[in-house]
């Protein structure tokens, strides 16, 4: 799977979770652009990178409920009517789009009552209508509140989750993230120094094991609700 | 947690507290999660599969 990140921000440099972000990039796979650092926007680069991925990600922090005007200006000088959908070819069908969005509140800020009283998905429709528009699929927004206090831990959980967001095909389920995970788990061995390798081996055999043990669980269990319907 | 389950966390700490880039930690560390979340996924079905032999009615 190739995927594009768009990341919108007018002072990268300066953010904390950008930088983050960008540190935790998977290895491969990835084209990564940042909006705000180009003079000018070359719209037949940018409309091939677009032809070329699976997954566009825009990527960005929240101002005013909306992405920042570095987003719109790519997208009023790209998103061609005539390259999306005015010649009725659709080079952007099928393909998937997905945002990563910073916000300064919590959670529980943007819900009807809450702080903000807008739900992400509200303040994000248009991006989604672009989607809709351009027969790509919409995946479900990855929204990362208050990065400034998330704890060690939970940052080593959001470094997997981005990775994830970005790389493993949909949809979420827990069939998906084991597949992503033994994926990776070769790599991620012949990565370890030659004294953790026997150790990592030994994971990744107990990690196979339980995901064979699930898969005949859940056909022991498709047989029994077969029968049980006859 | 069983036994097993323990050690094999103990494991996986261990490694992952060896690794000197972030990233490397992260990718051990959620593979833990992941392989808790196959534990609880397994116990759900077993429990299911039990549930679902054990039914008088169609004997």
């Amino acid at each position: 799977m190739k995927t594009l990140v768009l990341v919108a921000h007018p002072h990268l440099a300066d953010s904390s979770s950008q930088q983050f972000l960008k540190e935790s990039l998977p290895a491969t796979g990835i084209d990564w652009e940042w909006l705000d650092g180009q003079q000018t926007i070359d719209v037949n680069q940018e409309q091939s990178m677009l032809r070329q991925a699976d997954r566009v990600i825009l990527q960005f922090p929240l101002y005013w409920f909306a992405a920042p005007a570095s987003l719109k200006q790519w997208e009023d000088s790209v998103l061609t009517r005539k390259f999306v959908y005015g010649d009725h070819r659709y080079p952007l069908a099928g393909k998937e789009l997905g945002v990563v969005v910073t916000t300064g509140m919590p959670g529980k800020a943007f819900q009807r009552g809450g702080a903000e009283g807008l739900t992400l998905d509200a303040a994000l429709a248009p991006l989604a209508a672009v989607a809709q528009r351009a027969k790509m699929t919409w995946l479900p927004i990855l929204a990362i509140h208050q990065f400034g206090y998330l704890n060690e831990n939970e940052k080593l959980q959001l470094v997997v989750r981005y990775q994830r967001y970005l790389t493993q095909p949909q949809p979420d389920s827990l069939t998906s993230r084991q597949n992503w995970f033994a994926e990776r788990l070769p790599g991620m061995i012949d990565r370890l120094p030659a004294d953790q390798q026997t150790k990592g081996k030994l994971i990744a055999s107990v990690f196979d094991q339980k995901s064979a043990d699930l898969d005949q669980l859940t056909d022991t269990l498709a047989l029994i609700k077969e029968q049980s319907d006859d | 947690m069983t036994e097993n389950a323990a050690w094999l966390n103990e494991q996986i700490d261990q490694l992952a507290q060896q690794q000197v880039k972030f990233t490397d930690r992260a990718f051990w560390l959620a593979l833990k999660q992941l392989i808790a979340e196959q534990d609880r996924r397994a116990d759900q079905l077993g429990g299911e599969v039990d549930g679902r032999t054990w039914s008088p009615d169609q004997w």
